[in-house]
Parts: structure tokens; C-alpha cells; sequence
């Protein structure tokens, strides 16, 4: 889960007491919104997108005001603005009003777990505001520390003297920016970067660290994420209902990751291992309805109902149901194929029968146990199938299970459909 | 912070120099939660492979048990500390803790163990948060630490396989000893590219699983470094997936094959499955291309149209292509394999149907024999004749069935009953217990063997029948009386033959049994000729085999039982032409194991019941030894299908074409309507009693019986209330034929005059605060209302099926424009549909009109041709349902709990 922004992003920063820019929500009235820009002299209207959606000031949604009737005329804009980056769709569901900070400096700040130090790292500069990989690396710092005694001021010190900052910057820093470490390794972070901290001076004078945007990504094996009691729904927009019904079965043993990779796909593939299911993804390409992986030696219920949800979203616009995997360490074949099999059989079951054509590659513990029972499952539904062994190259398989996906769109469709007495 | 390791590396501890140190014969293990789910099965065969390397396990609250092993048990305690106190000395912990007790189990162990060296975390989805602690612990206390969401660590040389299941259940299989290091962010990737590089005859030193997750704690960098120094290992895999920059700044001292994958994960803006990938960053798989390409100063990824590579390396991007691309360094490196290939990577297709397909020549690759050990278990597996059905509860459920809620169309095994309406009734009754339909030389061995069987003439279970309408019971009554007669008694030389024919033949590779130039002399000269042929004459037999000749009828099975009695000079029984007509017609489904043996036993049961059932709706009066219904037994045989023989049983007469069709539909419309109907239940009820895990106890004539006595005048003989009804709509109009619409008579003025007066009625019985009036039968329907006409699918399929044919039928038309009349004069708000029970209705009457109005039969003897008609056609469901239950069900199971029944005082 990612959340951007300063609507959700104020609350969280709030837990450890770090300044942020007034923020209303989209349910303001024109009161409180008079107010803020009474307070701040102008406000900045932001569309709210679930999830991270990066770049959105340069796609131009970004509104200023300074006054009420501009502001309107600005949420009305960006109140479902859409926004296409990264190869992804979004639309907005709201605005916010951020009241403006003057400030004498930006500052850009990120923790993230770095995997060239293998330890938590923090990138800081006094240079920020903007894009961060577009500064030449002698203005950012990248300072890893240990997370067993936590990001402490003399970190931020050091960094701040590496880059040469001004010196009126490093108390109010040094200050605040290690109560980050306190919302980041205790609540489940993975990422969490303020950009900008406008430096604003308070009444008497002084700096102050004001956050006006962020942004952070959460763990999602993370329990801690929990203990924030953020709405279930932030982030449901980057998943899909298929997505979202796969991922409740998330536990410990067994691997339960999909997603969607083509609502048009013919050919549906259940991939065992993160090997097989990268090689498997990449080559079926477009005809793949989802890329997933269900490794781990799932247990029969688990896989059962994994299969069940699967077949029910995808199976009938598939041509060719596709078992992968190499040879598998531990899972057990017999019985994650049985779950698949008796699956299959109470979708039938349910739904009718279908025009399908199986194709298998696997290996792995009880693996003639399991074929067999895929066999006779198969058998008497009356489904054609070809079942290959693991030493069968992989991408081979893939490309069979392509070959009968082709035959299945020109003609084999229905003559299988006939075969299984299907009218 | 952190001790001085490996000089390599000055800014972190590593404590590997070499990878002949990762996993060696000294390493001993203690593995957390080793009875854990993964544990249990993965760990007995590591400690085997590498000689008894374990020493001790922890399980909360398992202190004191002991994980047996072939190598011998290995002690459990509560947790580290009392393993430690006990005495156990270990330099390696393994952990299957789940997730939240990582963190502290590592920590424990690292506390109280200060010899600990190696931590290897199998557990998948620690959190991030945990991974930094454990990863600063190790730092602190110099320990190397992998994983986590790893498969741990092998050596082939060794014989040591440390934490996970690398090399799975047999780890010899795959960890062949040789040159080359695998390094593999895929656990099961690592096993597979061993198996891979085998097949060009590249063994392994070590096989490594480093995890995926964002800390890896033991990567790229410092393996690289063990694998330099590694003698043994003269090359390396690395199998690499987005994600990291672990793999930026290697330098790599001797070759390196790099897979790398993952291109289509920049696609996307979320991690999928290896976590650490995000996309669009600087450390997708095409960075990561490119970083391997210039390490190896090629400027292509491998493949083998297009074999770049340089001796130092080469980049692949399918793992298939990692032995020719190993092949090819290591040849600019002057060095030849580590031994003979061992297999190849071709397709090998080790189970395959194509249920009778003709498919494309590249689609249906040869079934190969599968390597050893394989081989013998598929081998194993082929002993088995026909599929088995798993076991289950099937109160209220049927595998022959399925009521569609949307179309209320049922589906009998997969046909709905609409397109079984357009089949014959044999057609139907083989469907029920085959699963799919006869061909045409297969309808007329049916035809032979129901026929055969239909004369009741002389035997007690017509006379019970007789009895039993003579005491005035319903058609469904006396004809179970019939069928109690019908028990296993009668059927045993039947089965007895099919089954020792299944198994005379099972490996035969028949494929079309009505290829009758197969050799079977060896099933001949096999065979028991006692099962197959009576030293007494037996006319049925020679009749059966004459009408088999007349029809043109081919059989392998025929053949056989012929040959058998010819070699025994003996004759053939009846009994045993049947077992071979219903094995034939079982083969193919049988050989593709959509049919157990268990139906293979049984059919010829269901057969004679058809043919009793049938035989018993006509009185003693109609029948006599060699005649039935006055047509002579080897006739019927010979020249009549079985649908014309019920029509007799119940009529009296041949049908002509058009009464054919029709009665056809009539009998396909009526087939089933789920496993819910009470009819299906009977027959489950009758079948769960008997116990059907031991199928040979099933009495299959009792689960005929267990349906008609679930049937009765309100299920089956309420077809004849809008009979009723019709008749006294025409009683008086002097209607002569109802199949041509010459009929002059005004059906719409009749409609409306009904409705007008059924509209009063109504009114006044509301009026009398009456509510449970009569109501008009077969208009209406709970699911197909709402639109302003509305409309029965069903009724709209056979009033079409009809149509195309020319066949008209004045009822129908009379009930159509009733449905009119009805809205118009107000009595309901919409169009009603005509609903299906009127089809039923309407085709019934039809045929029995012609007799009805010249006198023949009274309404009581239309009222029971009407509700024996529906008992014909129920008798198809009824067979699948029973044959179904039969294999799939346990025993007693469609009982109710005595929690989910109520008492009404």
C-alpha cells in the first residue's frame, strides 16, 4: 500500500508530532476554506488519487489560489482530474486545500532501506522542492545507520555538513527529522520521503521544518501497519476486485501474489515459484489473463481456495487452464493439484462445463500422485490435456500451451466444446 | 560495529571466504519449529542427505519428543536455550519459525549460542522491519545470515544440503556433483537450473537460494567473492530478477551465465511476488541486462539463433537456454562438461488425452516413458482400469446433474435436457450411464440388448405388477414391484462377464471397439470359457447375436464371446451378449477414465431394469412367451428402436414418425430435473442406504425402486391435471386430429371464453375469501415473469423444434392463446409464459387423443399413460443419479443431522 499526499499524510506525521503545512479535505466548507487562506494568504489544491501517483505537478494538477472563488474554480478542475503515469490510469476522488508555507529553503528527505548498504539510509538536501535524481550526487546525501540504535541527530548532522548546508538549518533538523525514524520502522514503512520541508521561520524567528508533501509505501507483511488504523479502502484502487479477493488468503505458507495482466487473456496460467512465474509471464505475454505465483507448498485448502477464485474470475474467457512450475523443492504435487483438480470439478460443477484445454509442466514431491489425480479429474470432465515433466524445458511448455491457445481461437474452441457435448 | 570477516569486505562482516565453506560435512544444525508444516517433510531428508547433520530442533512446548528420521531421531526441545544447556553444540541455526517469530527467534538463538556461524531463514514474509534488526544483529555478532525467503544452501560435493528442500524429496536427482555455482534468486529456480544444466552435462559445487525479499542478507557481492575462491567451482549460474543493486558492482573473476528476468515487470507500479521489485527504477531487469552485458563485453543477450557470448559470460533471458549458453563460455574457456548429458530438455509429454480429438499434429506430441523412477509409478498408475471418483457427501448433490437457477434448464452430465429431447429414448438411457452419446452402430447393439430383455411374459415380477395394479395401486407402484424382482440374482453371469471381459481387455490398446479386425486370440485363448457359454442351448443368446447380424451391428466384444464359445463348443448366453454390448458401449468413456469399473458391473444391472421396467408397464394380457405386445420378440430385436417398443408398451402400436419425434421429446424433456427432485432423492436415498463404499452391496434395482416410489400422483402424475383440463376444454368440440390446424375450430374465442369465465370464478372465490381456487395449470412461472410477455425458454425450444419439422399441435396453440386471452380479459397483469409442464402436457394428449376420442381409453387409463410416461423419462435421470451416487457417495450420507431436523407438535 502506498499513500500520497498531505490529506492522509498530516494525520500520520501527527503520530510523531512532525509540523505540517493546514490541510482541509475535500468535504471543507467555503468557510474553512475562506479561513485558510485568510491564515496562509493562499492555499493549493490538490487532486487526491488513491495510491502512490507520481509527477503529478508536472501533468499540471496542481491549483493555487487566493481566494475563494479561484479555489472553487480549482476543485471543480482537479476534483476527477485523471492522470496517466508509469503506465498506469488513475482518477481522482477529491481534492485537498494545503494552506501555503513561505519558506527560505526546501528541503528533500527520504528513509528507505538501501540495498547497496544492506541498513536504512536517509537521502537528504537542502536542494529540494524538485526532482531529487536530478540533482548531481555531490548535493545529496545518502547516509545509512543502524537500525538497532535508530536514525539519530548526529546523522542528520553529519549529513548536513557533508552537503554543506546552511547553518541555520541543522538545529531545527537535527531537531525534528529523527522523529521520521519513530513513524517509519514502527508503523511498517518501507519508503517514507517529505519533499519538500519548507523551512519557515516561526514568530520568533527561528527555522521550522514544515512537511508539504508526502509520500510512503507500506509493508505489507508489516502487522504494524495495522496499529495506524488507516481506512481498508486507501488503497484498494491499484487492485482489482480479483487482486483484492486473492490477497485476503495472504499468508505465512504459501505464496498468494497476482495480479491482472490482461482482462482480454486467453490463456490463464497457475504458476508455482517466482522463477516460473517470471519466465512464465514474460513469455505468454498479452495472452496471460493474470501472472501469479502460488509456490511455497500451499495447503490443500489454501490452494483449493485460490483455484476457486481463479477459475471463477477467469476461466470462462480462457482457452487453456496452464499448470507451471519446475520442480519443486517442497511443495507437494498431489496435494496442491488435487486442490486445483477437485477446484475445477465444482466450477464445473457450479458454472457448467466449458471448452478447455489443460496444459501442465510441473515437477516436484508425489508429482505422479498428483498427475494422476489431475489425470482422472480431467478424464471425466472431458477436457483434452497434455501434462509434461519437468524436464521438459519450461519455455517449451509455454510455448505448447501458446500452440493450443492459438487452435483453441481457430476452431478448437468449438470443436471441444462438441466433443464435451457442450451446445 | 561489527567484527573484521572476510578483508573484502571492509564495510560489512562476512564470515564465507570460500563456497567449499557454505555448507560443509562439519556444519552442524539445530532447526527452529523443525516440526513445523514445512519442516516436518523437508528437514528428515536433508539430515539423511548430509549424514546425520542436525543435532537438535526446537517446538514450543515439545520438549522431550523426538523427529524420527531414516537417519536416525533427532531431539526436540522447548527452545534454544535448554537445547544449548542440554549439551548440543551447533554452528548453524535453520529457521521455520512463522513470520512474527523470526526476528526473536534469531535473536535468542544468536544470545544464548556464541558459537553460532550461519543463520539460514527459510520463512517467507518477514516483515522488512525485522529483516534491518536481524541484519544489524548479525552484523554485530560476525554471523552470515541467509536468506530470508530462501531455500538454504547445498553442496554436491559435500552431500550436504543445509535449511530448505533444495534437490526436493530426492536431492540426488538433481545435485550431481560438477563445476558450476549456482546463485538463484528463485528457490525453485535453483533446483531447476541443476536439473537444466545436467542435460548438457554440468554438475554443481554449490546450489544457492538467496531469498527475494528487500534484505538479502547473504547476495550477489559476497558470493561472488566464495565462488572466486571456490577451486571446485571452475563457472557459475546466476539467476537474477529485478529488483536491488546487488548484482551493480560485481567483477567477476572466472565465467558467469546470468539469467536474467523480468522484463514485464516495468510494466507496473507495484511489487509483485519478489518483493524489491518496483518498477521503473534504475534496477529493472533491462538495467540489470545491461549491467551483466558490459561485465561480459557482449552486446546480445544469448540465445541459441543467436549464440553471443564471450569467455567471460553470456546473458540469457530464458532459463531453458542456461546449458547451451554454459556450453559455449566454457568451450571459448577451453573446458569441457562434467559428464555424460543426462537427459535433454526436449518436450516430453508424460500424460496426454485428447478425449477423442483430432488434433494438429504438434499438439499432440507422443507420450514418452518418463525418466526413473517415474516411469514405473506412471506404470503404477496404468494398472488402473477407468477413473475412481473421489468420495464425497453427495446429499443433494449429484455429479450427473445440475438445474441451471437462471434457465431452470437441467444438464444431464453436461447435456441440458433440451438437446436430450432430440435424441432418442436410447440414445438416452446409454447417455445416462456412459456420459456421452452412442454412436449409430452403438444404438443399435442398445436397441438389440433393451429389446431382447423387454418380454415380461411368464416372469413373477409382471405378475407382482399385475397384482399390484389390480389392487389398485398407482403406475409407479406396481412397477417397482416388478423391479424388486429384478436383484442381483439375475444380473450375475451380466456382470460377471463384463468385468472379466474389462480385464481381459484393459491392456489390450483397443481404442474402437467396433473394429472388429482387432486379433483377439489372446484374449480367447485367455478366456474363462464357463463365464461366456452354456453347454445348454440358450435361444436369447443365438436371437440377440442373429439381430446384432441383422443390423449390421460390429463388435470386438461380440466377437469374442462368439469365439470363446465357439473354442468351448458351447452356446452363448443372452446374459453374456448383453455384458458385451454394455462394455462395448462403456469402452471408449472407460479408456478415457470418465468411467469407473464400478459402471463397467453394473450397466448390464441397469440395462435389464430399462428393459423391465418398460416390459412391465404392458399388462400379462398383452404379453406371451416370444410376443410382445403382439409383435414377435426377435422382431423387435431386429428391426424396432427401444423408443418405438415403449411407445408400444404403452399404446399399443407402432408410432408413425411424427409420434415418434414427438414421444421422443416427450421422454428427453423429462429426464431430470436436478439432483433436488424428489424422484432423485428416492433413488440416492435407496443407493446411500445400501452403502456405496462398498459399491458391490449397491442393489441398483433398489435405487429404481427408491425413485418410483418417490414418485406419485402429485411428482409425475400431476402431468395429467392440465391434461384434464385440456380435455374438458375439447371434450365437446368434435376435434378429430390435433396434429393438423385444419381443425376449424376458434381457439382464440374459446381461450377468451374460458378466461371470462375463469375471471369470474375467480372473483367470486375471492369474494368467499377463498384463496386457494383452483388456478389454471402450466401457465405462469416463478423465475420467467415480469416482462410484458413473457416466456418459458424451454417451451420456446421444442414449440421451434416443431415448427422447423411442420408439426403442429392444437393444444399448444390453445395454450398460447390462452395466455393472451387470460391478460386481456384482466385475470393477470402481463403475458404469462406457457410453461414447460404444458409442452408436456400438450405433446401427451396429442398422441392420446386419436384413441381417447374414439373410445379406446378412459380418462383413468389416459391419466396413467400420462404419469408412465413421465416414469419412462424420469428413468434416465433416475440411472445417471443412481449410477452417480453409486461412485461418488459415502455411506448413509444423505441423511440429515438430527441438529438440523425439528419437531412440530
Amino acid at each position: 500500500m502506498q499513500i500520497t499526499g498531505m490529506y492522509w499524510g498530516s494525520k500520520l506525521l501527527k503520530y510523531v508530532d512532525f509540523p505540517t503545512s493546514e490541510v482541509l479535505g475535500p468535504e471543507a466548507t467555503n468557510d474553512e476554506i475562506k479561513g485558510l487562506i485568510e491564515r496562509h494568504g493562499e492555499v493549493f489544491i490538490k487532486p487526491m488519487f488513491k495510491g502512490g501517483v507520481g509527477k503529478k505537478g508536472k501533468a499540471g494538477l496542481l491549483g493555487r489560489a487566493k481566494d475563494l472563488s479561484t479555489a472553487m474554480q480549482e476543485k471543480a478542475r482537479l476534483y476527477f482530474a485523471e492522470h496517466f503515469h508509469n503506465n498506469t490510469y488513475s482518477k481522482a476522488e477529491g481534492v485537498t486545500f494545503e494552506g501555503g508555507v513561505p519558506a527560505e529553503y526546501e528541503v528533500y528527505f527520504s528513509i528507505t532501506d538501501s540495498t547497496e548498504f544492506r541498513a536504512p539510509m536517509i537521502t537528504l538536501t537542502h536542494h529540494g522542492g524538485m526532482d531529487i535524481e536530478e540533482l548531481p550526487p555531490e548535493k545529496i546525501a545518502r547516509i545509512p545507520f543502524d537500525p538497532l540504535t535508530g536514525l539519530k541527530g548526529f546523522v542528520i548532522s553529519n549529513a548536513l555538513r557533508k552537503l554543506d548546508a546552511p547553518k541555520e538549518l541543522v538545529s531545527p533538523l537535527v531537531q525534528n527529522l529523527p522523529k521520521l525514524w519513530d513513524l517509519f520502522h514502527n508503523y511498517g514503512m518501507t519508503t517514507l520521503e517529505l519533499n519538500p520541508i519548507r523551512m519557515t521561520r516561526n514568530g520568533k524567528g527561528r527555522l521550522v521544518p514544515i512537511a508539504c508533501d508526502f509520500k510512503c509505501a507500506f509493508d505489507g507483511d508489516d502487522a504494524n501497519v495495522a496499529r495506524l488504523g488507516l481506512p481498508e479502502d486507501l488503497d484498494t484502487s491499484s487492485y482489482s476486485d480479483f487482486e483484492q479477493e486473492v490477497n485476503q488468503l495472504r499468508t505465512y505458507q504459501g505464496q498468494s501474489d497476482v495480479f491482472v495482466i490482461n482482462e482480454e487473456g486467453s490463456i490463464t496460467a497457475m504458476t508455482f515459484g517466482g522463477g516460473a512465474n517470471a519466465l512464465v509471464t514474460e513469455l505468454l505475454g498479452d495472452a496471460a489473463t493474470i501472472s501469479s505465483d502460488f509456490g511455497g507448498n500451499p495447503p490443500y485448502e489454501k490452494m483449493h481456495d485460490i483455484s476457486r477464485i481463479v477459475y471463477k474470475y477467469w476461466l470462462e474467457q480462457s482457452n487453456v487452464l496452464f499448470i507451471i512450475g519446475g520442480k519443486a523443492n517442497n511443495t507437494d504435487i498431489y496435494e496442491t493439484f488435487r486442490a486445483m483438480a477437485d477446484a475445477l470439478r465444482d466450477h464445473f460443477n457450479a458454472h457448467g462445463p466449458q471448452p478447455l484445454y489443460v496444459v501442465v509442466g510441473r515437477g516436484g514431491p508425489n508429482l505422479i500422485r498428483g498427475m494422476g489425480y489431475m489425470q482422472d479429474t480431467l478424464d471425466s470432465l472431458g477436457i483434452p490435456y497434455q501434462m509434461f515433466g519437468f524436464d521438459s524445458a519450461m519455455s517449451e511448455v509455454v510455448n505448447y500451451a501458446q500452440a493450443a491457445d492459438e487452435w483453441m481461437k481457430n476452431g478448437g474452441r468449438e470443436i471441444v466444446a462438441q466433443k464435451m457435448g457442450i451446445s | 560495529m561489527h567484527p573484521q570477516g572476510v578483508a573484502a569486505f571492509p564495510h560489512y562482516y562476512v564470515g564465507i571466504n570460500s563456497l567449499q565453506e557454505l555448507a560443509t560435512k562439519e556444519d552442524r544444525v539445530c532447526v527452529l519449529n523443525i516440526t513445523g508444516g514445512e519442516s516436518r517433510t523437508v528437514t528428515p531428508v536433508s539430515h539423511v542427505y548430509s549424514g546425520g547433520n542436525i543435532v537438535c530442533g526446537t517446538a514450543p512446548g515439545r520438549s522431550g519428543s523426538k523427529m524420527k528420521t531414516a537417519g536416525g531421531d533427532i531431539p526436540v526441545y522447548d527452545n534454544v536455550a535448554e537445547a544449548v544447556e542440554a549439551g548440543h553444540e551447533f554452528n548453524v541455526v535453520v529457521v521455520y519459525l512463522p513470520p512474527s517469530g523470526v526476528r526473536d527467534g534469531v535473536i535468542e538463538a544468536i544470545r544464548v549460542n556464541p558459537n553460532l556461524k550461519k543463520i539460514v531463514i527459510l520463512t517467507e514474509k518477514v516483515p522488512v522491519r525485522d529483516a534491518r534488526v536481524i541484519r544489524a544483529m548479525g552484523q554485530m555478532r560476525g554471523i552470515d545470515i541467509f536468506g530470508a525467503n530462501c531455500l538454504g544452501l547445498a553442496d554436491a560435493h559435500n552431500h550436504v544440503r543445509i535449511g530448505g528442500a533444495l534437490g526436493g524429496s530426492a536431492p540426488e536427482e538433481s545435485l550431481l556433483p560438477g563445476s558450476v555455482a549456482i546463485y538463484s534468486n528463485s528457490g525453485n529456480f535453483t533446483t531447476t537450473i541443476a536439473v537444466y544444466l545436467a542435460t548438457a552435462g554440468w554438475g554443481s559445487t554449490v546450489s544457492f537460494s538467496s531469498g527475494k525479499d528487500v534484505y538479502i542478507h547473504y547476495a550477489a557481492p559476497e558470493w561472488t567473492h566464495a565462488f572466486h575462491q571456490d577451486d571446485r567451482s571452475k563457472a557459475a549460474v546466476m539467476y537474477i530478477e529485478p529488483g536491488g543493486y546487488y548484482e551493480h558492482d560485481l567483477k567477476f573473476e572466472k565465467p558467469v551465465v546470468a539469467c536474467v528476468v523480468g522484463r514485464w515487470k516495468a510494466k507496473l507500479t507495484k511489487a509483485c511476488g519478489h518483493a524489491g521489485a518496483i518498477a521503473g527504477s534504475g534496477d529493472n531487469a533491462m538495467a540489470k541486462e545491461e549491467w551483466f552485458m558490459e561485465k561480459f563485453g557482449v552486446d546480445a543477450i544469448f540465445t541459441p539463433d543467436n549464440p553471443v557470448c564471450s569467455a567471460k559470460g553470456a546473458v540469457v533471458v530464458n532459463i531453458a537456454h542456461i546449458p547451451a549458453a554454459m556450453d559455449a563460455v566454457m568451450a571459448l574457456n577451453g573446458a569441457k562438461p562434467d559428464f555424460e548429458p543426462v537427459g535433454d530438455l526436449s518436450l516430453k509429454c508424460w500424460f496426454s488425452n485428447t478425449q477423442g480429438i483430432d488434433l494438429p499434429a504438434h499438439l499432440n506430441p507422443p507420450v514418452v516413458e518418463a525418466m526413473a523412477p517415474y516411469n514405473e509409478q506412471i506404470a503404477g498408475l496404468g494398472e488402473q482400469v477407468g477413473a475412481i471418483f473421489p468420495r464425497q457427501t453427495m446429499k443433494d448433490a449429484s455429479g450427473a446433474s445440475m438445474m441451471d437457477p437462471k434457465t431452470q434448464v437441467t444438464r444431464i452430465h453436461g447435456t441440458s435436457v433440451l438437446d436430450a429431447s432430440t435424441h432418442t429414448f436410447e440414445e438416452n438411457l446409454v447417455q445416462s450411464l456412459i456420459r456421452e452419446y452412442p454412436d449409430a452402430n452403438g444404438a443399435a447393439m442398445a436397441n438389440v440388448a433393451l429389446n431382447a430383455f423387454v418380454n415380461q411374459a411368464d416372469h413373477i415380477g409382471l405378475a407382482a405388477a399385475d397384482a399390484s395394479r389390480e389392487a389398485g395401486n398407482s403406475p409407479n407402484t406396481a412397477l417397482a414391484a416388478a423391479i424388486a424382482m429384478m436383484g442381483p440374482n439375475k444380473v450375475e453371469t451380466s456382470q460377471k462377464a463384463a468385468v472379466a471381459m474389462m480385464e481381459l481387455f484393459k491392456k489390450s490398446g483397443i481404442e474402437d471397439p467396433a473394429d472388429t479386425s482387432t486379433d483377439i486370440s489372446a484374449q480367447v485363448a485367455a478366456a474363462d470359457a464357463d463365464l461366456f457359454s452354456s453347454d445348454s442351448g440358450c435361444s436369447r443368446g443365438k436371437t440377440m447375436l442373429a439381430a446384432l447380424e441383422a443390423r449390421g451391428a460390429k463388435s470386438v466384444f461380440v466377437e469374442f464371446v462368439k469365439a470363446v464359445a465357439d473354442k468351448a463348443g458351447g452356446q452363448v448366453r443372452g446374459q453374456v451378449v448383453l455384458a458385451a454390448i454394455t462394455l462395448h458401449l462403456a469402452w471408449k468413456p472407460l479408456m478415457r477414465k470418465r468411467l469407473s469399473a464400478t459402471t463397467i458391473s453394473t450397466m448390464p444391472w441397469h440395462f435389464r431394469v430399462f428393459s423391465t421396467l418398460i416390459g412391465s408397464a404392458a399388462s400379462s394380457k398383452q404379453q406371451k412367451e416370444g410376443k410382445f405386445c403382439g409383435v414377435a420378440d426377435d422382431e423387435l430385436m431386429e428391426s424396432w428402436s427401444f423408443t418405438e417398443t415403449a411407445h408400444l408398451a404403452l399404446l399399443g402400436h407402432r408410432p408413425d414418425d411424427e409420434s415418434l419425434y414427438a414421444f421422443s421429446v416427450l421422454l428427453g424433456l423429462i429426464i431430470s430435473n436436478g439432483p433436488g427432485t424428489i424422484s432423485a432423492q428416492g433413488a440416492k436415498g435407496a443407493v446411500a442406504a445400501d452403502g456405496p463404499e462398498a459399491p458391490a452391496r449397491v442393489q441398483v434395482n433398489k435405487g429404481y425402486i427408491g425413485f418410483l416410489t418417490h414418485t406419485g400422483y402429485a411428482h409425475g402424475g400431476n402431468g395429467y391435471e392440465a391434461i384434464a383440463f385440456l380435455l374438458d376444454r375439447f371434450r365437446d368440440t368434435g376435434l378429430q386430429d390435433p396434429g393438423t390446424d385444419n381443425h376449424g375450430l376458434d381457439l382464440a374465442a374459446m381461450a377468451t371464453e374460458y378466461a371470462k369465465e375463469y375471471l369470474a370464478y375467480k372473483k367470486k372465490a375471492k369474494a368467499e375469501g377463498n384463496l386457494s381456487y383452483d388456478k389454471i395449470p402450466c401457465t405462469g412461472h416463478p423465475v420467467f415473469k415480469g416482462e410484458d410477455v413473457n416466456f418459458d425458454p424451454r417451451e420456446v425450444f421444442v414449440a421451434d423444434l416443431f415448427e422447423k419439422r411442420g408439426d403442429y399441435n392444437v393444444f399448444h396453440a390453445f395454450y398460447k392463446e390462452l395466455v393472451q386471452a387470460l391478460f386481456k380479459t384482466g385475470v393477470t397483469r402481463n403475458v404469462f409464459c406457457v410453461n414447460v409442464d404444458a409442452v408436456i402436457a400438450v405433446l401427451l394428449l396429442k398422441m392420446l387423443w386419436k384413441p381417447h376420442a374414439a373410445g379406446e381409453i378412459d380418462d383413468a387409463t389416459m391419466e396413467s399413460a400420462a404419469f408412465t410416461t413421465f416414469l419412462f423419462g424420469r428413468m434416465i435421470g433416475s440411472a445417471a443419479e443412481i449410477d452417480d451416487h453409486t461412485n461418488r457417495g459415502r455411506n448413509m450420507d444423505t441423511r440429515t443431522p438430527a441438529s438440523q431436523c425439528s419437531y412440530v407438535g
